[in-house]
């Protein structure tokens, strides 16, 4: 009795202590994935998203004065947690950040209505990029359609793409389809042949008929679409096959180290895009190092923060830092409000000097965004696989946004259409 | 003493075979009820509306669904889940077809379309039983999956893939969108739900009922005292359907907002067998405990660490609360194999004898 007693103090003055860290600060949750079928790609980001903010509470005590209260709420990757985590934390949160494409889809109506900035860094619905209709989600720094684009210039780098034949690699899956509209138009602009292989959520890790099929085609190129078990599935598979690895792109969800060191030096060759890069020697990861690793509050390694994946975290966490501070600024208060976060986010500035300022030199390409420009469309380096890591093998691409703009008018109005009455942001001009 | 039965006599036949021969069954279920239509939507905030009062209605309500046909007519499915799409694509089709639709007759009219494809599939029922039925519900599974990711007509040619609810109103006021209320859902799904269960109650008590549980324990005994064992098997198909296709369309339209064809898939049939079986096969009320225990304790599990402060991460939590549910499941399956409404009968059996047990 005597112990339970003095459990029962100490889980009191537990709550109490939590009840007063809560209290101050902004609170910006993340709907994390540590657990379930895709925690392995999990694991990298949402280390590296905590521990960049968590350097920042440590080296700066927070942004412009405030702490970063940066909860995780684990959804597994399951929409219906996903959205019990959305109504759990929107009541004090300043931003959601939903991290699954079907999350996304469920949650987005819903910040529309309760006024709550939803960032989705290169994930998410495309049209998003539009903000005059998608006042309130951003996918900054690139879209899924930047991506298609950016892959087809690079092959088309490499030589005409007249008359060739180009694979569509993709999970059946909103994610997985989202491309193939601009893919398409692209297919008719420059000539080539598309042939969509899609792979059932079912058979991400057996993919023989899918590369039967590739193999019978004979294409030139394989562009993949792929997310999770699919990764390691198809590249595992092209090495069985033969297929030539410098001829296969993935989008960046594709892009995962531990996939490739699977099949090591058989895997050289294969090129995934990036909108982020891991720069050992930036000074940022230095101070991740001092603050939160040698601090012990890191669930990181050595091994992983040397990924692609970590490093996009750290890239996510200072993109919602650098909205922070954008509307700190301008609203010259602490303490900002999710309608103050939403303009912080639609007036990113981040030129080549702010990003050394951040430290984060290398580690991702220079962008804007504007009220009606809610991705940035940062353009992104096309990485290869050595055979031991991934390397730079590109200068920055830029997406060709024009050739899509109507495009992504038009979805993103049918969106709002289908979605009626649905506000848009009338102020924005332009 | 609570549960004295002292003193209630019977004068008639009528009173004898009244839903409530023991009047504190009564007050007690005027007590839930009470508490469901008045006490709840005072007090709760959006997220128990949200997180716990909605799905586990919901999810009482499928796994009622199947119960008809498992429970009470013995026909085992697999199927569950895409019955449950074929009502929320139908209700989706008919609100973007026909916008001016009651809301709520487009949910109540979308079990029509499960009703008639589960008696499609409950066909072969007529020559196969046992574990070879559910495996031809389970090709239903497959199928419709498909048939939900290929068709695009169903989702409106969208681009993803998905379906989204569009904003609806009945009588002025939003009932399903994003700007609808989650008080106003909380009602709506309530509403349909209880008429939905005085419905199974009567059914399964009545003529048909008692056809369906002869089928259940021995068809051949069935036949043979005159039941028409293709009418029992596909009435319970048909039944069991609507009322699954009706979930389905309260699950897509009352509260995830949107859905991708692979939310059918047959994760959700397990997760409904499992309500069901837990919940006890051949009861009402099981359902409902049943969608309490595994729909509602892990919402409330996760919450727990934060409400009291232990600092603990939420991957943890969710380690831990899948560990907790599992032996739990297992611990109440061992006390009493028949389910959690079985335990509440003999619970409630004790409480009648009272404090003098012979």
């Amino acid at each position: 009795m005597k112990r339970f007693t003095r459990l029962a103090a100490a889980a009191v003055i537990a709550s109490l202590g939590a009840g007063t860290a809560i209290a101050e600060g902004l609170y910006t949750p993340n709907l994390s994935y540590r657990t379930g079928p895709f925690a392995a790609t999990g694991i990298p980001l949402m280390n590296g998203q905590a521990d960049y903010m968590a350097m920042l509470n440590a080296r700066d005590g927070g942004i412009g004065g405030a702490m970063i209260d940066f909860e995780e709420c684990e959804t597994g990757y399951s929409t219906e947690k996903g959205v019990e985590c959305y109504e759990k934390t929107k009541g004090k949160a300043i931003v959601t950040q939903p991290w699954s494409t079907g999350i996304t889809l469920q949650v987005l109506p819903k910040t529309n209505v309760d006024e709550i900035p939803i960032l989705a860094p290169g994930y998410g619905f495309s049209p998003m990029a539009d903000g005059k209709v998608f006042q309130w989600a951003f996918n900054i720094p690139a879209g899924y359609w930047d991506a298609a684009d950016m892959i087809v210039q690079y092959i088309e780098g490499q030589g005409s793409l007249d008359g060739k034949k180009i694979v569509f690699l993709h999970l059946d899956h909103p994610f997985g389809k989202e491309p193939l509209p601009l893919m398409e138009s692209l297919a008719e602009q420059k000539g080539f042949e598309l042939v969509p292989v899609p792979v059932g959520l079912k058979e991400m890790q057996n993919q023989s008929a899918q590369w039967l099929q590739i193999r019978r085609e004979r294409p030139d190129y394989v562009v993949m679409w792929g997310w999770g078990a699919m990764n390691a599935g198809a590249i595992t598979e092209a090495v069985k096959t033969k297929f030539p690895m410098e001829n296969m792109l993935g989008v960046w969800w594709a892009g995962h180290d531990a996939d490739l060191k699977i099949v090591g030096e058989d895997g050289k060759g294969y090129k995934s895009i990036s909108w982020s890069f891991p720069n050992a020697d930036a000074p940022v990861m230095a101070d991740i190092k001092k603050h939160v690793v040698d601090a012990g509050n890191s669930q990181s390694n050595e091994e992983e923060m040397s990924g692609v994946f970590y490093s996009r975290g750290i890239i996510i966490s200072a993109i919602l830092g650098e909205g922070i501070a954008t509307a700190q600024k301008h609203f010259d208060t602490a303490e900002i409000d999710p309608g103050q976060l939403r303009w912080g986010l639609e007036n990113i500035n981040m030129t080549e000097e702010r990003i050394s300022e951040l430290g984060l030199d290398g580690m991702v390409p220079p962008f804007s965004t504007s009220c009606s420009n809610h991705t940035g469309h940062s353009g992104g380096w096309m990485l290869e696989w050595d055979g031991e890591k991934f390397v730079k093998v590109s200068d920055l691409l830029t997406a060709n946004v024009d050739n899509y703009a109507e495009l992504i008018a038009s979805s993103a109005s049918e969106y709002a259409d289908a979605n009626a009455p649905w506000p848009v942001n009338e102020d924005c001009e332009g | 003493m609570l549960y004295r039965t002292a003193g209630q006599f019977k004068t008639s036949y009528t009173a004898d075979q009244a839903l409530f021969p023991i009047r504190q069954d009564a007050y007690l279920l005027g007590i839930i009820l009470i508490f469901a239509w008045v006490v709840f939507p005072l007090t709760a905030s959006e997220f128990t509306f949200q997180t716990l009062l909605i799905p586990i209605l919901i999810y009482s309500l499928a796994a009622m669904g199947l119960n008809i046909l498992t429970g009470y007519a013995g026909q085992l499915s697999l199927g569950t889940a895409a019955f449950m799409g074929v009502g929320a694509y139908a209700c989706y089709k008919m609100v973007t077809i026909m916008p001016w639709m009651n809301p709520v007759v487009a949910i109540l009219l979308s079990g029509v379309f499960s009703a008639g494809v589960g008696v499609a599939f409950g066909i072969p029922s007529l020559r196969i039983k046992g574990f070879y039925l559910a495996i031809a519900t389970l090709a239903a599974q497959f199928f419709l999956v498909w048939l939900f990711e290929k068709w695009a007509w169903l989702y409106n040619y969208n681009a993803s893939g998905a379906i989204q609810v569009p904003n609806l109103k009945m009588f002025g006021v939003y009932i399903a969108g994003p700007q609808a209320d989650s008080m106003i859902q909380y009602f709506v799904v309530l509403g349909i739900v209880t008429l939905l269960t005085l419905l199974c109650i009567n059914l399964t008590r009545g003529n048909l009922g008692r056809t369906w549980k002869a089928t259940r324990d021995m068809d051949i005994a069935a036949e043979l005292i005159g039941i028409n064992l293709m009418k029992s098997k596909l009435t319970a198909f048909m039944v069991s359907s609507y009322v699954v296709g009706v979930a389905g369309a309260l699950f897509v339209f009352m509260w995830r907002g949107a859905a991708e064809p692979n939310l059918f898939d047959i994760p959700l049939s397990f997760r409904i067998l499992f309500i069901a079986i837990i919940g006890g096969l051949g009861s009402i009320m099981g359902n409902y405990l049943g969608a309490i225990l595994i729909v509602g304790l892990p919402v409330v599990l996760n919450t727990l660490p934060q409400t009291l402060g232990i600092p603990i991460s939420s991957a943890m939590v969710e380690h831990l609360n899948i560990m907790i549910i599992g032996s739990l499941i297992i611990f109440f399956l061992i006390i009493e194999p028949h389910g959690l409404a079985r335990l509440w009968a003999l619970i409630r059996e004790k409480l009648i004898i009272w404090p003098f047990p012979y």
